[in-house]
């Protein structure tokens, strides 16, 4: 009958619930003297902890903490000890002197074997039929230093030989990998699943995707003395600012990369809460620009009209853009006026050049300019072209940042007064990116658009960017504008090998003057990287670089080593740190000696942070209380139908 | 229950779930931006990129070759590699957000059905009184309301106005517990906010249909013949009204479920919560296709199975449908 049911089910709900209580997992081990945790935050999601895998910018920055690059980042970019501790350089041939103490951090000895081994399985794939390591990011830096021998004469000693003489090598990515932990793993495809060993001052212990990644201390990180302050450190990933900037405000992290401009603004008011804005650094090596599609009439495809392969056109639309008014309105006074495709920021302003004639913001003159041109306006007010059609450029923004999209509105608006039609299209980044493609290029695209507005960043040499302008991009696929010019060709080839650092200069001038006067670019602005941080857990905030810039996701991860333990005053004035004003490096030297931080021992594994086992135990519990429902449901009608 | 409609009801569920492992091969397959692009490389030579599209297999015809391999290796229990995780199987990144979503939306559920159903009822029965006002009010307006506003209002008032509960995450991060009851409460007190937002939602929805269904049961000959008889007026709401009111809301549980994980991606993502929503959210942007093909079969079945269940409990509820 029902009652005996009844009484069974209790009994069997009792006897589940009791064995779930005595399956749970013993007591975690009581944690020592709580270790410090510095928590950043980010917006970008890790993709991959195989340095040779990654794409993103967190996913470098991880990788800086995980191992050291065979010449390492100091905090104003300069190169200092890496894997190799000092070198010198004769000629074509580079000699690393390696420390004999250096120790992975899993205690095997560290030697130039390690060193050898990574570069030249480097090497050996780039000459094998795949061409490129991993994403083919870092192994191009070999490339770049025309790299083509490397041997290992004595444990402590690396012996690089190059094509030609040139310091690219000292300008690296290229972090160094144990040998008896890769020799088995295929470096272009392995996971590199935690725990991490490498010789990086903090090792990954924990990876939860779209989450956090974990990484403790490395005893044997031959880093600066006194230690540095803290025992862990843990990057989290969060799915957009306003989340990153509540947990900071809460105190939830202690570092915010990226904050929007209104988030940057409120946190100005914020009690331990240090704002920094950086035009020398990060995001700010980059640059936010509007390009023409110039390429050659395509078949079903291409620009609507040949005005956009017109210099004089392009010139003249130059003038009809007011730069000041976008960094102003759309980036919240965040960011500098833009000119040439070399950003200041980019190693200290050393390559960027100030174009003598830049244009200003007057409609007038452009639309004598298209006059001249031979653009006439017809009886509706609309520019016709020389074919005699109303011009209308189909202008394509990606949906990434409302940044490209608010300066389309301003743009259009400003161009449909001196009589140019535009008609603007968001679209999905990826979906922008395969819109760029020139049937040139594999896989082939129609490149059916006339202007995009988007952004390229640059790395610590010029290179990268001065290459998306060549012929030879087009073909890779990296060209948005489609600009060929026999002469940048040829200065671009002649800078890649110039040692002479004033004779390079005088080629990349020249190069960004041709490229400002051709106009297939107009660059907009060069967004200001904006950061924040507490100061009620962690002092000695460093700047990298020291005047303007910012503690992490600089070049390298030496502002790890820098902090220490919060500091009496309250330096919110004092440290943040504007473009203009010069930041007093000095003040992170005395603080690291004067403070008597605690070196706890590292966090053996606890119960922090994994939880799996919890949540396993909760989840199946739930689903028991279910399956009861459920079952306890379809009881009650028959039940309350007995009951009568 | 007749074990034919038993038979028939899983012999549906069969059929509806091959058919979506074919839409979701399609489906997939069919939207603009293919992986090799996601690869921001702008060095990536061409042999390069033809190097990656064959070791994808997505240079071969989607028809029969990338389909039969889909079919295959997904039979294998082999959902591939993921293309944004560079190195990772599918199974293990899926594997590792599963369980925070069953907890939420799986608590969520309980508690809204327990909560909606009682003050639906309550309401429906004593139609008119302060608690039908009052729970109707609010339900409609939580039941309007979209999920992530829902849980913005309680994130912005509640963890960073206030600072009664954390702002993201499941656990605090670099946290040390010293016992198993620390991390538990930890989690619950993490689990709170995101927990309210999804039961609160719910709960509207739920009270609503209830009480109507309840108002409209109220109506009915058996109910006015129990009370004749002399029944309590709570036994005759809890032996008469409610089983009776219940079927529409029976099958409104199952259909919902689908909707629910709408709602997981909103919610998961205003709360940081690392669950399948925000894994779908990411793996959309990143274009992985094994991830997405492999979190949407998972739905797929699960809202099938509920679908099931949902029937199989309204079989024993409504022995009329039982043919």
């Amino acid at each position: 009958m029902r009652s005996p049911v009844r009484r069974r089910l209790t009994r069997v709900l009792v006897a589940l619930g009791l064995i779930s209580l005595i399956a749970l997992p013993a007591a975690a081990p009581v944690g020592a003297a709580d270790p410090v945790v510095l928590r950043v935050g980010t917006v970008q999601d890790l993709d991959a902890m195989n340095p040779y895998l990654t794409e993103y910018y967190v996913g470098w920055e991880v990788f800086g903490l995980n191992y050291q690059g065979l010449v390492d980042f100091g905090l104003n970019a300069e190169p200092i000890g890496g894997f190799a501790k000092s070198w010198t350089q004769d000629g074509n041939t580079w000699t690393f002197k390696i420390d004999p103490d250096l120790k992975w951090s899993d205690g095997t000895p560290a030697t130039s074997e390690d060193a050898r081994w990574t570069l030249q399985k480097l090497l050996d794939i780039q000459k094998g039929d795949r061409g490129y390591v991993g994403v083919g990011y870092l192994d191009l830096y070999l490339t770049y230093a025309a790299v083509n021998s490397v041997s290992a004469p004595d444990p402590q000693t690396l012996v690089l030989t190059t094509d030609y003489p040139n310091t690219q090598i000292l300008t690296s990515y290229l972090p160094i990998l144990p040998k008896h932990i890769w020799e088995k793993r295929d470096i272009n495809t392995d996971a590199n699943k935690v725990p991490v060993v490498g010789t990086g001052p903090y090792q990954a212990v924990e990876w939860k995707t779209g989450e956090y990644v974990r990484m403790v201390r490395n005893p044997n990180y031959q880093g600066p003395t006194p230690k540095s302050y803290q025992d862990e450190t843990f990057i989290q990933f969060f799915k957009d600012e306003g989340a990153m900037t509540e947990a900071l405000k809460a105190g939830d992290i202690d570092y915010a990369r990226n904050v929007t401009s209104d988030q940057f603004d409120s946190l100005k008011s914020q009690p331990n809460v240090v704002v920094a804005e950086s035009t020398v650094a990060a995001e700010a090596n980059a640059f936010t620009h509007l390009v023409f599609n110039t390429h050659a009439p395509i078949k079903d495809g291409g620009s609507s009209t040949s005005a956009v392969r017109d210099v004089a056109f392009r010139d003249a639309l130059g003038y009809a853009i007011d730069k000041p008014a976008l960094v102003d309105k759309v980036l919240g006074g965040h960011g500098v006026v833009g000119s040439t495709i070399i950003p200041p920021a980019m190693s200290g302003g050393l390559w960027h050049l100030d174009p003598p004639n830049v244009r200003t913001f007057d409609l007038d003159v452009a639309r004598q300019k298209l006059d001249a041109a031979g653009y006439k306006l017809d009886a509706s007010g609309k520019r016709l072209d020389h074919e005699g059609k109303p011009i209308n450029l189909k202008m394509v923004v990606p949906s990434s940042s409302t940044t490209y999209s608010q300066s389309a509105e301003f743009i259009s608006a400003w161009w449909k007064e001196i009589g140019v039609g535009v008609t603007v299209q968001s679209l999905d980044p990826d979906a922008v990116s395969a819109l760029q493609k020139p049937p040139e290029a594999d896989p082939p695209g129609k490149a059916s658009y006339d202007v995009v507005i988007w952004n390229w960043a640059g790395d610590v040499d010029p290179n990268s960017l001065l290459k998306n302008a060549t012929t030879d991009a087009i073909k890779s696929g990296s060209s948005d504008s489609f600009y060929s010019n026999p002469r940048y060709d040829e200065l671009f080839a002649l800078q890649g090998k110039e040692n002479d650092q004033a004779k390079r200069k005088t080629e990349i001038d020249e190069m960004q003057q041709l490229l400002y006067d051709d106009a297939p670019y107009h660059v907009l602005f060069y967004d200001a990287a904006l950061s924040a941080w507490r100061t009620d857990k962690f002092g000695g905030w460093p700047l990298s670089p020291e005047t303007g810039g910012l503690p992490f996701f600089a070049y390298g991860t030496a502002g790890y080593d820098y902090l220490t333990a919060p500091q009496a005053a309250a330096p919110s004035a004092a440290a943040s740190a504007a473009a203009s004003a010069a930041a007093s490096p000095g003040s992170s030297e005395a603080a690291v000696v004067a403070t008597a931080a605690p070196s706890a021992p590292p966090a053996s594994s606890s119960t922090s942070g994994s939880g799996n086992s919890l949540l396993l135990v909760v989840g199946i519990i739930l689903v028991i209380v279910a399956v009861v429902a459920v079952v306890g449901l379809s009881r009650r009608r028959s039940a309350a139908g007995e009951e009568e | 229950m007749g074990s034919r409609y038993l038979l028939r009801r899983i012999l549906q569920a069969m059929l509806t779930i091959a058919g979506i492992v074919v839409l979701n091969f399609i489906l997939f397959r069919a939207m603009p931006g293919s992986p090799e692009r996601m690869s921001h490389n702008p060095n990536q030579s061409a042999a390069a990129r033809a190097d990656l599209r064959a070791r994808w297999g997505l240079d071969q015809p989607l028809f029969p070759d990338q389909f039969a391999r889909y079919i295959s290796t997904t039979l294998q229990g082999d959902l591939g590699q993921s293309y944004k995780y560079k190195g990772q199987d599918v199974t293990e990144v899926i594997a590792n957000r599963v369980w925070p979503t069953i907890i939420l939306f799986g608590l969520g559920e309980l508690i809204a059905i327990a909560v909606g159903l009682v003050l639906g009822a309550y309401s429906g029965w004593k139609r008119g009184g302060v608690v039908d006002y009052a729970g109707n009010g609010a339900s409609l307006i939580l039941y309007s309301m979209p999920y992530f506003l829902l849980g913005m209002i309680l994130l912005v008032i509640f963890a960073t106005a206030l600072g009664w509960f954390p702002t993201a995450g499941m656990f605090t991060l670099g946290e040390t517990y010293s016992s198993f009851s620390d991390q538990l409460l930890d989690f619950a007190h993490h689990l709170v906010l995101p927990l309210a937002a999804v039961s609160l939602g719910l709960i509207g929805q739920y009270s609503i249909l209830m009480r109507s269904s309840v108002i409209e049961t109220r109506s009915e000959d058996y109910i006015t013949t129990a009370t004749a008889k002399g029944l309590s007026e709570s036994r005759v709401l809890r032996g008469h009204a409610v089983p009776n009111a219940l079927l529409p809301t029976v099958s409104l549980i199952g259909i919902n479920l689908g909707f629910i994980i709408a709602g997981a991606i909103t919610v998961e993502v205003v709360f940081s919560w690392p669950g399948l929503g925000t894994l779908t959210q990411e793996a959309l942007e990143a274009r992985d296709y094994p991830v997405l093909q492999a979190i949407f079969l998972i739905l797929a079945v699960t809202v099938v199975f509920a679908n099931l269940v949902a029937d199989i409990v309204y079989g024993r509820l409504d022995p009329r449908v039982r043919t």
